[in-house]
C-alpha cells in the first residue's frame, strides 16, 4: 500500500533513451497487432509509457530507434526505472517494436487543440 | 444462530466423533445449564447513568442540572470549533447528547461513516481553512480506525483534535475493548500531545493546551482520551474556561538570519526550496517578495505538502539546465540530506529554516536523516521570512540588483521554456481512450478558468500537470498531498477541504485515483449528506500504478516473468463503477467516460450542480498517468 518515491524515478529516469533522430529508421518488421497486446496486456509497458506512447521520459512516439537497437536496449535497459526484458523472446519486442511504430508519430499542434490553446495564452499573459 | 447455540451444536458435533454409539433411548437426560443474562451495551448505558447522580435525570428534565459533557462543549465553543465530525459511539454518547441538545448542534456534527474519512476530513478542512476540526471516536475501536489518518496529519504537520470516549471501567463483555490502561499509548507516537482527561478542571486545562500545542509550528494532531463517566457526571461545582492564549511563533536567531542573509546575497546561483511553509496566507506574499528580492528560483519538489508558490511566477522551478545552486535555503523542508551532502561535496552551501528542528518524535522515521547543512535555524520560517527579506534588502548593493536582475531573467526564460514544452507535451495522446491526463485536466481548466478554485486534493498521481495547466496564482488554490505518502486521505481530505473553503466561495474540485476512493467511499454520503459542494473527479486508471511498475520492474531484474505484474497491483475484472457508487450514496455523477470528447458536457453539469451547492462526482476512465 505504500507510494514507492522510487516510482518518480521510474518514469522521468532514461528508460528507453530513444534518440530523436531527424530521420525514422527503417520500417518495423513484426506483427503490430500482436504488439499491441503485448504492450497493453502482457508487458504492460502502458503502465509508464501510456496506451498511446505519450508518456513517460522518454515518450515512445516518434520512436526514434532502430528495430534492433530497441531490441537490444529494453533487454538491457540503463538506469534503474526501466524494467529489463531479457527473457522475453524477441519475437514479442519486435512486435512491440511495430505496434509502437504503428502509432501516429506526430501530435496535433497546440494551435489546432482550442483548450490547449487557450491554456498556452493565458500562460503567456501571466507574466 | 446465536454464538451460543452454534457452540451447543459444535460441541454435540465433536462428542459424536469420540464417543460410543448410544441410542436416544439410552441417553441420560442432561438438566441444560441455566441462561445467565449478560450485561448488554444497553445495561452499560444505564450503569453509566446511575453514576451520574439518582436524580440525574430528573434534574434534567428539569432543565436544571449540567453535566460534564455540557462543560465539554462550552469549551469546544470557547476554542472556536466548527464542525464535529464523528462516527456515533456510546463511549462518547454524552458528549454527542450534549452537541445536540445543550450545544445547539455547534459545533456542528458531521456524520462520517468511517473514523479514517472523519480525521481526514479535518486533515483537509484545517489546510483549507487554518484551524483545526475537532474529531470525536469511539475508544480502541474508532481511535484505531482513526489511526491512519492521524499518522498522515501527524506527517504532514497539520492540526487535528482528537476526543477519544473511553469507557474507563465497564463491566459488561461489550465495552471492555473499548477500555485501555493507557489509550493514548497506541497512537502517541504520531500526535503531538494527548491527555487522559480525569476531572472537569483537568478536562478545560488539557483542551486548551491541546489546542495551543496543536496550533504552534511545528504543528500536529492531538487527542484528549476522555472517560464516559466524566462526560456523564453531574457537574457540582462551577468551573472555569481559561482564555485562549497562542504563542507567536519561534523567530530565527538574528545572528543566523544575517549569516543566512549575507549568504544567500553573495551567491551567484541561490536557489529555494520549500516545502511545508503557508501556515497562514501571508507566507504567500513573503514567498513572492522573497524570490522577487533576491531573484532566484523557487523549487517545490513533486511530493510534498503545501508549498505555497505560484506555479505560473516567472521565478518557479528550478532554474533550468545548468543551474546548480551554490547555496540552496530550504524553508521548512524535512529532508535535506542529500541536498547538503553533495552541496558539501563542491564546496556549496546550504542552509536549512524549519520548525521540525524544534520537535519530533522518534518511532516512526519521518523526521528523516541528519542533514549536515551549513546553517541549520531552528524556527517558523515563515515567522522568520520579513526579518530574512529585511536582511537582505540591506545588504543588496546597486550593482548586486543588477547581477541579481540577469540572473531573474535567465531563470525567467528557462522556467516559460519548460512551461511551453509542458504544454506541448499535452498534446500527445490528446485524443486517446482511455483519457490522457492532461487531456482531463485542460477539460476541466477550460470550465473553471472564470472560478475562483482551490485543489482540494494532492497531486502525487496526476504527475506535475495540475501546476502546469492550471495557474495556481492564488494562496488557496492547491491544499496539499496526505504528508506521510499512505493513499486513502485524497478523497475524505477533498471534501473536509471543500468545507473549509465554503465560507470564502471558492470552487472545491479534488482529483483523486480510484484506489484512493475506495478506502473511504462512505465520505461521497457524508458530502451528499451535508451538501458540501465539492467536484470530485476520479482518475479512474483502474490500478495501483505505482506497484505495477515496481514489481515489473523488479521481475525484469531478476530475469523472470514480467507478464504477472497486473496480480495484485490491478483493479479490473470487474471494473468498478464509480459513477454508480456515488449514485447510490446519494451524489449526482456521470460516467464512466473513456471518451475524451463526453467531458467537456460532463464537467459543465457536474460543475452546476456544485456552484448550487451540492458535491458532485465524474468518473474518467484516464491513462496510468
Amino acid at each position: 500500500m505504500r507510494i514507492h518515491l522510487a516510482i518518480v524515478l521510474l518514469v522521468l529516469s532514461s528508460a528507453l533513451a530513444a534518440a530523436q533522430v531527424p530521420a525514422a529508421p527503417a520500417a518495423a518488421t513484426g506483427d503490430a497487432k500482436h504488439g499491441r497486446e503485448l504492450f497493453e496486456s502482457s508487458l504492460r509497458c502502458y503502465a509508464c509509457h501510456g496506451y498511446d506512447g505519450q508518456t513517460g521520459s522518454p515518450r515512445l512516439v516518434p520512436m526514434g530507434r532502430a528495430q534492433d537497437a530497441f531490441v537490444a536496449y529494453v533487454r538491457k535497459p540503463s538506469g534503474r526505472g526501466m524494467p529489463s526484458f531479457a527473457a522475453t523472446p524477441e519475437r514479442d519486442l519486435v512486435d512491440v517494436y511495430a505496434y509502437i511504430r504503428s502509432i501516429a508519430p506526430a501530435a496535433p499542434a497546440v494551435d489546432s487543440l482550442p483548450l490547449l490553446k487557450a491554456i498556452a495564452e493565458r500562460r503567456a499573459k501571466a507574466n | 444462530m446465536e454464538r451460543r447455540d452454534f457452540f451447543k451444536g459444535a460441541a454435540a458435533g465433536a462428542a459424536g466423533l469420540v464417543v460410543n454409539k448410544v441410542s436416544p433411548a439410552e441417553a441420560t437426560p442432561v438438566p441444560s445449564r441455566p441462561r445467565i443474562k449478560r450485561p448488554t451495551e444497553a445495561d452499560e448505558f444505564g450503569y453509566a447513568q446511575a453514576r451520574g447522580g439518582a436524580n440525574a435525570g430528573a434534574a434534567a428534565s428539569a432543565g436544571a442540572a449540567r453535566y460534564g459533557s455540557d462543560l465539554m462543549v462550552d469549551v469546544l465553543k470557547k476554542l472556536g470549533f466548527e464542525y464535529a465530525a464523528i462516527n456515533p459511539g456510546s463511549a462518547f454518547q454524552g458528549l454527542h447528547e450534549s452537541l445536540l441538545n445543550y450545544g445547539g448542534n455547534t459545533p456542528e456534527i458531521l456524520t462520517c461513516l468511517h473514523e479514517e474519512a472523519a480525521v481526514a476530513m479535518a486533515h483537509g478542512y484545517a489546510k483549507a481553512s487554518g484551524k483545526p476540526m475537532v474529531v470525536m471516536v469511539h475508544g480502541t475501536v474508532g481511535m484505531l480506525h482513526a489511526s491512519m489518518a492521524l499518522f498522515q496529519a501527524w506527517a504532514d504537520r497539520v492540526p487535528v483534535f482528537l476526543i477519544v470516549g473511553e469507557h474507563r471501567n465497564p463491566t459488561g463483555i461489550i465495552n471492555a475493548p473499548h477500555s485501555a490502561q493507557d489509550m493514548g499509548a497506541i497512537i502517541r507516537d504520531f500526535v503531538k500531545f494527548d491527555d487522559e482527561a480525569t476531572t472537569p478542571e483537568r478536562f478545560v486545562e488539557s483542551a486548551m493546551l491541546a489546542y495551543r500545542l496543536a496550533m504552534t509550528p511545528p504543528m500536529g494532531p492531538v487527542a484528549l482520551i476522555v472517560p464516559a463517566e466524566l462526560q456523564e457526571v453531574v457537574l457540582d461545582r462551577p468551573v472555569r474556561i481559561p482564555e485562549l492564549t497562542i504563542p507567536s511563533p519561534p523567530q530565527g536567531e538574528t545572528a543566523a538570519v544575517r549569516e543566512a542573509a549575507r549568504l544567500l546575497v553573495n551567491a551567484e546561483r541561490p536557489a529555494i526550496q520549500i516545502s511545508k511553509i503557508g501556515r497562514t496566507p501571508k507566507a504567500w506574499d513573503l514567498m513572492i517578495e522573497l524570490a522577487d528580492t533576491l531573484q532566484a528560483p523557487v523549487q517545490v519538489g513533486t511530493n510534498g505538502s503545501w508549498q505555497k508558490f505560484p506555479s505560473w511566477h516567472p521565478l518557479y522551478g528550478n532554474g533550468g539546465r545548468g543551474y546548480t545552486p551554490d547555496v540552496l535555503l530550504g524553508l521548512e523542508v524535512g529532508e535535506m540530506s542529500n541536498q547538503a551532502r553533495t552541496a558539501r561535496e563542491s564546496g556549496r552551501k546550504t542552509i536549512s529554516i524549519s520548525s521540525e528542528l524544534l520537535f519530533q518524535h522518534s518511532n516512526i522515521h519521518d523526521y528523516g536523516h541528519y542533514a549536515d547543512v551549513d546553517l541549520a535555524i531552528a524556527a517558523d520560517a515563515e515567522a522568520t521570512l520579513p526579518s530574512l527579506i529585511e536582511e537582505i534588502k540591506r545588504l543588496v548593493t546597486p550593482e548586486k540588483k543588477t547581477a541579481m536582475a540577469a540572473r531573474g531573467a535567465r531563470v525567467a526564460a528557462a522556467h516559460k521554456e519548460g512551461q511551453i514544452k509542458a504544454i506541448e507535451d499535452g498534446r500527445y495522446g490528446w485524443d486517446a481512450s482511455p483519457v490522457s491526463v492532461p487531456r482531463m485536466l485542460s477539460e476541466l481548466a477550460d470550465q473553471i478558468k472564470n472560478d475562483d478554485w482551490a485543489i482540494v486534493s494532492g497531486h502525487q498521481f496526476t504527475g506535475d500537470w495540475q501546476r502546469k495547466l492550471l495557474n495556481h496564482d492564488k494562496p488557496w488554490r492547491y491544499n496539499g498531498d496526505c504528508g506521510g505518502f499512505g493513499i486513502g486521505y485524497d478523497a475524505p481530505a477533498s471534501v473536509g477541504g471543500a468545507l473549509g473553503h465554503k465560507k470564502a466561495g471558492h470552487l472545491p474540485i479534488g482529483i483523486f485515483g480510484d484506489g484512493d476512493l475506495n478506502f473511504s467511499p462512505g465520505v461521497l454520503w457524508t458530502a451528499a449528506h451535508h451538501k458540501i459542494p465539492v467536484l470530485l473527479v476520479v482518475h479512474n486508471n483502474r490500478a495501483y500504478h505505482a506497484e505495477v511498475m515496481i514489481v515489473q520492474r523488479l521481475m525484469g531484474e531478476r530475469s523472470r516473468d514480467v507478464s504477472k505484474a497486473n496480480v495484485g497491483t490491478t483493479i479490473t475484472d470487474p471494473n468498478i463503477n464509480y459513477a454508480q457508487m456515488a449514485k447510490a450514496y446519494g451524489m449526482y455523477s456521470e460516467g464512466p467516460i473513456d471518451n475524451p470528447k463526453d467531458l467537456a458536457g460532463a464537467f459543465q453539469r457536474a460543475l452546476a450542480k456544485v456552484r448550487a451547492g451540492e458535491p458532485a462526482l465524474i468518473d474518467v476512465v484516464s491513462q496510468p498517468r
